[in-house]
């Protein structure tokens, strides 16, 4: 294996990262609005919001892309492969980042709330000071699994053209006969892209434990 | 019984703890008819089909402090909870001050919000923020519900530490204060809103007898200090030495309630004697 394969697989790394990054943090973001829709206290919003997680969650995530790329992207809007595969892991990290939200939430004690309430907090007070702070904490963990996840997930986009680390691999391999290796490499450059995630979160968790102390 | 919801009249009275000793230090007025600060009217609460609260009438007057005992179950908690609405109750009417809601309409918000400003509450589990230090549990509610400067909230909120005899742990978080500590940091972040009552929902339960003690005895400088207090305890010597009156509770009615020695000593009603008897016994 030479110095010049080793870049040819590298060149899909920048592809990976970004797009494990950019759908974890739309994830991060649009779970927000959509955990609140399926705490609603208005019944309508809460069922659509339990629909369409069941949904995002139910169809397997190569299908979620090939129904963006091929799908949507051949007959209503152009969009490029990446972007496809952006949207397609994006929309399934916000379900399964509202899932996390959710259970961080019901990890709170109920007496947190009470205490918000007598205390006469409002409601966005009560969120923003009392719970969210402490539901951070909790899913801080999952949260930091599920990137793990997503970013071994990112591979299904090699499927529809994007030329990230799975994709070049295969392209070698095809070049040189040498799936073990090459695919053995392509695994290790995974393995060290998880690592700074999960030692990020212990660091983090253990800041946040010796903090409160409990 | 009438349509409208919320009665004030004039502004909130607001009782300062100094206020309350000249209050306190001024026995004249203690002989004086007062209005009652809090007035229960016909009070009930169901859960389905079982009755919680049966129709309690109760009236507290300001600087009066009330004790409520009685058997798990008898509804006494419940009634605390009812009257900051942190459980609403489903039929009567709630009056503290000036503010009235009526149980069998729906209360707003901003009602709500007038009511338990008035009220502080101390629960059996303290519910203290564990991710705030102890000072910032003090302050936050008076910036965000009094608009005090992050200042001024501090200021107090150090006074308020200092009396409860936990200055030196503002910058630490609860999880590394004892239960008895983090109790009277509960208390002091009542206290910081400046109330006009306070609830206790059994706030020794949790604790220790000794760590227990030093909870009462910040109870019994409160009371002295002219607060307004309704207690829910299992604690017969605070109920008996510290409280002006003593109620008891079962099955979700008042079944007693009169001046303190009086009924700790002398009660009338059988039940009270079998509840006493029972707690004596043990």
């Amino acid at each position: 294996m030479s110095t010049a394969d080793i870049f040819a697989i590298l060149r899909g790394l920048p592809w990976t990262v970004a797009l494990t990054l950019g759908a974890f943090l739309a994830g991060a973001i649009l779970g927000i609005p959509l955990v609140a829709a399926r705490q609603s206290r208005i019944l309508p919003l809460r069922l659509a919001a339990m629909v369409f997680i069941q949904i995002v969650r139910g169809i397997p995530p190569i299908l979620w892309l090939f129904i963006i790329f091929f799908g949507l992207g051949m007959s209503v809007f152009p969009i490029s492969p990446f972007n496809a595969a952006l949207a397609g892991l994006g929309l399934i990290a916000a379900a399964n980042m509202a899932e996390i939200y959710r259970g961080a939430l019901a990890s709170i004690h109920f007496g947190q709330w009470e205490a918000s309430s007598a205390l006469n907090l409002g409601r966005w007070s009560t969120l923003t000071d009392v719970v969210a702070p402490q539901a951070f904490r909790v899913a801080l963990p999952s949260a930091a699994s599920y990137l793990i996840g997503l970013m071994k997930e990112t591979a299904v986009a090699s499927t529809i053209g994007v030329s990230e680390l799975a994709f070049q691999g295969n392209q070698l391999s095809q070049l040189t006969f040498r799936g073990l290796e090459v695919f053995a490499l392509v695994g290790m450059f995974y393995i060290l892209l998880s690592l700074p995630v999960a030692w990020l979160s212990r660091v983090a968790d253990g800041y946040l434990q010796a903090k409160v102390a409990r | 019984m009438d349509g409208a919801v919320l009665h004030m009249r004039g502004g909130k009275p607001t009782m300062t703890e100094d206020d309350a000793l000249a209050a306190k230090g001024a026995p004249s007025e203690k002989g004086q008819a007062r209005k009652p600060l809090i007035k229960l009217d016909k009070l009930s609460k169901h859960y389905g089909n079982h009755t919680v609260l049966d129709g309690i009438d109760l009236e507290v007057m300001p600087g009066e402090v009330l004790a409520i005992i009685g058997p798990s179950g008898s509804g006494k908690s419940t009634l605390l909870r009812c009257i900051n609405y942190l459980e609403p109750p489903d039929g009567g009417h709630v009056t503290i001050g000036d503010i009235s809601l009526n149980a069998a309409a729906p209360a707003g918000r901003s009602e709500l919000s007038t009511l338990r400003r008035s009220v502080g509450m101390v629960f059996q589990s303290f519910n203290l923020f564990p991710h705030m230090t102890v000072l910032r549990n003090v302050s936050l509610a008076q910036e965000r519900v009094l608009g005090r400067s992050r200042k001024n909230a501090d200021d107090r909120s150090m006074q308020l530490l200092s009396r409860v005899g936990l200055a030196d742990k503002a910058e630490q978080f609860p999880g590394r204060c004892s239960g008895g500590q983090q109790q009277r940091i509960a208390i002091a972040r009542a206290l910081a809103l400046d109330p006009d009552v306070m609830l206790f929902d059994e706030p020794t339960s949790a604790l220790d007898p000794e760590l227990g003690l030093e909870v009462l005895a910040v109870m019994r400088e409160l009371a002295e200090t002219g607060m307004t207090m309704i207690v829910v305890t299992h604690e017969m010597s605070f109920a008996e030495n510290v409280s002006d009156t003593v109620m008891i509770m079962a099955d979700g009615k008042i079944i007693e309630k009169g001046p303190s020695q009086d009924v700790m000593r002398n009660p009338q009603q059988e039940r009270t004697k079998r509840f006493l008897r029972a707690v004596h016994d043990r």
